[in-house]
């Protein structure tokens, strides 16, 4: 059964409090306090209360005053004012400030809190999936400017940067020049490449379903491995990969390759370059329906006050290499579909080393 | 006398296209490049350039770590006697309003020239200056 709603009923007469809860605690969870101090508290301990009710004659501060401070802090509950014939006026004031929600006559009836609870409870849904819904589009508004913001720099950068170059050519005779300047375009063209590649992915992170399938960790980075076979070999690091997997693992695995590639090629770009024994080290446990993956490198590392900001969209934290701010934003994507976590720990100048825990799905 | 001009650019390709479009327009020119914002700050800072001052510098704005605006912040601090040997402009590909706005707000900054620099651009900037 699904969890029982979360009710508080707010009163100084205890004998009301009393009978409310035997009336409602068989189907809803049901918190009662004769003090206004006390419902405050239980508001901040309960932030799921659905519906409160209150009584409008409570001593050093009437309900409709304590909802309207109510609602500053608590919006999404719903509130109901609890009065008699003689508080018309305060009710009517209450309602048109839209302090309250609706109002039960007292002494109140059964069938007439039901009602309203049930009201309410329809009337919380509607909001909080409003309010979720106002959460996303404003995710996907702020995540648009970004985009805007980032099409002037890097798909409008390397292209001024072509220009450009077309624009010096008319000038230059040497042919040695004229083949630096060439290496220097494709160079230029591959980060637009790349960073066209990335939000591809980034869109099929967002849209695509998962499809689910038996990964042998053995067979996939087999499969990864040829990528990096170059690289490893042109700038002289080592590339070592150690499998323990003895039960079936279940998973997508086009979000798995965008989790490694981005991983894996990262450890291989941010190598440093001066130094001697340079490693990439990739292992893999897969125990109790859970694979754990530590991608290694012995590169220059992650100065720790950006850290916490590597896996924001369109963030860099190196001027080393060219990168598009997309692929470990991108990978944090993935995991947050697979249900999976990522660490990281690195030391400057010495390493880093991200490790992915993923649920068998 | 020398024409002294420094690039502060990320991308290697405009920082070539830049020192070729500069020194094609003006021979006696002499083009100091920086890929990374922040040593060229150290550098203007130690007054360690190593180019004949003054200098114009051309500034891109969208770099990680220390963007343009992160660099102009830091180079307004500096001395007077260090600043006013640098007359400087933003060299972007940005269209964004903020950014531009934002960019001229800087006293330091003399003009925004929206990216690819060409001899015509360079020439504006510079109508004193003799084209060889």
């Amino acid at each position: 059964m699904a969890e029982k709603i979360k009710i508080l009923y707010v009163d100084d007469e205890p004998d009301n409090l009393i009978g409310f809860k035997a009336t409602l605690r068989m189907n809803y969870q049901v918190f009662v306090t004769d003090k206004i101090d006390e419902a405050f508290a239980i508001l901040d301990q309960h932030p799921d209360i659905r519906v409160v009710f209150c009584d409008q004659r409570m001593p050093g501060m009437s309900g409709a005053e304590f909802f309207e401070v109510m609602r500053q802090k608590h919006q999404l509950p719903v509130r109901i004012l609890l009065t008699g014939y003689s508080d018309a006026e305060a009710t009517i004031a209450a309602i048109n400030k839209g302090n309250i929600f609706r109002y039960v006559q007292k002494p109140w009836k059964e069938p007439d809190i039901l009602s309203a609870i049930d009201e309410a409870g329809k009337f919380y849904m509607a909001t909080s999936m409003l309010a979720v819904k106002n959460n996303e589009l404003q995710t996907a508004y702020d995540e648009l400017n970004k985009f805007a913001y980032s099409v002037s720099h890097d798909i409008r950068g390397p292209l001024t940067g072509i220009l450009g170059a077309i624009n010096v050519a008319h000038d230059i005779d040497d042919i040695d020049e004229m083949k630096e300047m060439l290496l220097l375009m494709e160079k230029s063209i591959s980060k637009l490449d790349s960073y066209i590649i990335n939000m591809h992915d980034y869109y099929s992170l967002q849209r695509g379903e998962l499809k689910i399938a038996e990964i042998s960790f053995e067979e996939f980075f087999n499969e990864l491995k040829p990528l990096y076979e170059v690289s490893a070999k042109v700038n002289d690091v080592e590339f070592d990969m150690s499998i323990t997997q003895t039960e079936t693992f279940r998973n997508d695995r086009d979000l798995l390759k965008l989790i490694f590639n981005n991983l894996l090629s990262n450890a291989f770009k941010y190598q440093d370059k001066r130094k001697i024994n340079k490693r990439v080290e990739v292992t893999v446990e897969v125990k109790n329906n859970t694979a754990t993956v530590c991608v290694k490198d012995t590169g220059v590392g992650i100065l720790g006050n950006h850290i916490g900001e590597i896996f924001n969209l369109f963030y860099r934290a190196n001027s080393q290499e060219v990168g598009s701010g997309f692929g470990l934003y991108n990978v944090k994507g993935a995991l947050l579909k697979l249900n999976g976590q990522i660490e990281v720990n690195s030391v400057m100048d010495q390493g880093t080393t991200f490790k992915v825990t993923i649920p068998s799905l | 006398m020398d024409l002294s001009l420094i690039v502060i650019d990320e991308s290697d390709l405009d920082c070539f296209i830049a020192q070729k479009i500069i020194q094609h327009t003006y021979k006696n020119s002499v083009v100091k490049l920086y890929h990374n914002p922040q040593t060229a700050f150290d550098a203007i800072r130690a007054k360690s350039v190593g180019i004949s001052l003054p200098a114009i510098i051309f500034l891109d704005l969208q770099m990680p770590i220390m963007n343009g605006f992160a660099f102009l912040d830091a180079f307004e601090k500096l001395a007077d006697e260090i600043t006013r040997q640098y007359k400087i402009f933003i060299l972007s590909s940005t269209r964004n309003n903020s950014d531009i706005s934002k960019g001229l707000s800087y006293k330091t900054v003399s003009g925004i020239i929206e990216k690819p620099l060409t001899k015509e651009k360079l020439q504006d900037i510079m109508p004193q200056h003799e084209v060889q």
